[in-house]
């Protein structure tokens, strides 16, 4: 919830646990999760506020159904899932594209100066205005490790039209960068 | 593997290597070079992905912050629907049709006509098929606009690429000429919504494009 305390709720749920409670082990496995689990959620939601509040809603939400992972190895994909359907809840209710980007850019120009390496500040700059259906796939297959045919599944698309976006998600990013863009690719984008 | 296949492999993911591909890089010198370009933007691609999108100077709200947050967006609120009110909606239609298709400079520069079968994917999303199927469609996808897919079409003709945008679930009361970041265009009203058609230094015949669109848009009634 937008307007919830801004508390862990892993750790207060494991603040009532004892030590050999077993749900301490799957506790100690979200928090751990965290820090990869909020970079997703701000390269999405493109706000630091927002972000922490979707990470603290989807570790709640992952908590209640703790029973459906089975597998503690794939709990790192799981959390990732979960807190992408968390933003896709959010940008549907409230579409938070309408977040001011300009605002979030202006605010990184004091970093631009200090920054020797302004071309990666110009790619960070870039990313964030890919708009989602680009920087969603993108983020997904970079910073959560999916493989195309698993994003194509988180997505609800065709594996030729996961392709697609990601090509044009690096292509937009090689015009914002400065390089000359080639020519699109004319495929699909169906649904499977 | 044809160039296109290659590319669109290699620019979803530049990493990717497979006998098929190996064997195209060889003997093209083209896809090769993407390839190098590709993979130095996504080795920077990850490096940046690798921090949060915002490291310092970002002001960051924490919980006391939130009630003075929230009254200052019930103010802003009201100083929105007061700009609302100011901008009249097909005006700020128009700019977003300006801007999506600025942010996708590169369906102007696609020559390669469209097969008819991704067309109707592209279209079918927002419900709406083509009464003719024209050859001279060269960039068709369905696009997420103001909360739905919507198509986004780019046509040639004799003065140049034309894009259309079908915008079912926008409505406008009467047609509107707009010039905007170099684009100029209309947004006509449609029976199911409307149709913006744009083009880049006003050279194409806009007005050609749209009554013939007008004629040939068919709105399907279970689209959502």
């Amino acid at each position: 919830m937008r307007n919830s305390q801004p508390e862990s709720p892993v750790s207060s749920i494991g603040e009532r646990l004892s030590g050999a409670d077993p749900r301490a082990s799957i506790t100690q496995l979200f928090e751990s999760m965290r820090p990869d689990l909020l970079r997703f959620a701000h390269w999405l939601a493109r706000d630091r506020s927002l972000a922490e509040d979707i990470v603290q809603e989807s570790l709640l939400r992952a908590w209640r159904s703790r029973d459906a992972l089975k597998d503690q190895g794939a709990a790192r994909a799981w959390l990732l899932t979960i807190v992408r359907r968390e933003h896709a809840r959010l940008y549907e209710r409230k579409r938070l594209e309408l977040v001011s980007l300009d605002e979030a850019l202006e605010s990184q120009a004091p970093a631009k100066a200090a920054d020797p390496e302004s071309d990666l500040f110009t790619l960070r700059n870039a990313i964030m205005r890919l708009p989602i259906e680009y920087r969603e796939p993108l983020l997904l297959q970079v910073i959560g490790g999916f493989s195309t045919e698993e994003i194509a599944r988180e997505l609800a698309l065709s594996s030729t039209a996961v392709l697609t976006r990601l090509f044009r998600a690096r292509n937009k990013l090689r015009t914002f960068c400065g390089m000359s863009p080639v020519p699109d690719v004319s495929t699909s984008e169906a649904a499977p | 593997m044809s160039c296109e296949q290659v590319r669109l492999q290699i620019g979803a993911d530049p990493g990717r290597s497979a006998p098929e591909l190996e064997q195209h890089l060889q003997e093209c010198e083209f896809c090769r070079q993407f390839r190098a370009e590709m993979r130095i933007l996504d080795a920077k691609i990850r490096r940046v992905l690798d921090q949060p999108p915002v490291s310092a100077g970002m002001p960051r709200f924490t919980a006391r912050w939130r009630p003075w947050a929230l009254a200052a967006s019930v103010l802003l609120a009201m100083v929105a629907v007061l700009g609302m009110w100011l901008l009249r909606p097909s005006d700020t239609l128009a700019r977003e049709v300006v801007a999506h298709v600025q942010e996708e400079p590169e369906s102007w520069l696609a020559r390669q006509q469209v097969d008819a079968q991704s067309i109707d994917e592209a279209l079918r999303g927002a419900g709406v098929k083509l009464g003719i199927t024209s050859d001279r469609i060269t960039y068709a996808q369905s696009c997420w606009f103001r909360g739905h897919y919507v198509p986004h079409l780019v046509v040639q003709t004799a003065q140049g690429p034309v894009t259309v945008m079908i915008l079912r679930n926008q409505h406008v009361s009467a047609r509107r000429a707009f010039q905007e970041q170099g684009m100029s265009g209309v947004i006509v009203p449609a029976s199911q919504g409307s149709i913006a058609v744009l083009t880049q230094g006003g050279g194409a015949n806009i007005d050609a494009v749209t009554a013939q669109l007008q004629q040939d848009v068919r709105w399907l009634p279970d689209a959502h």
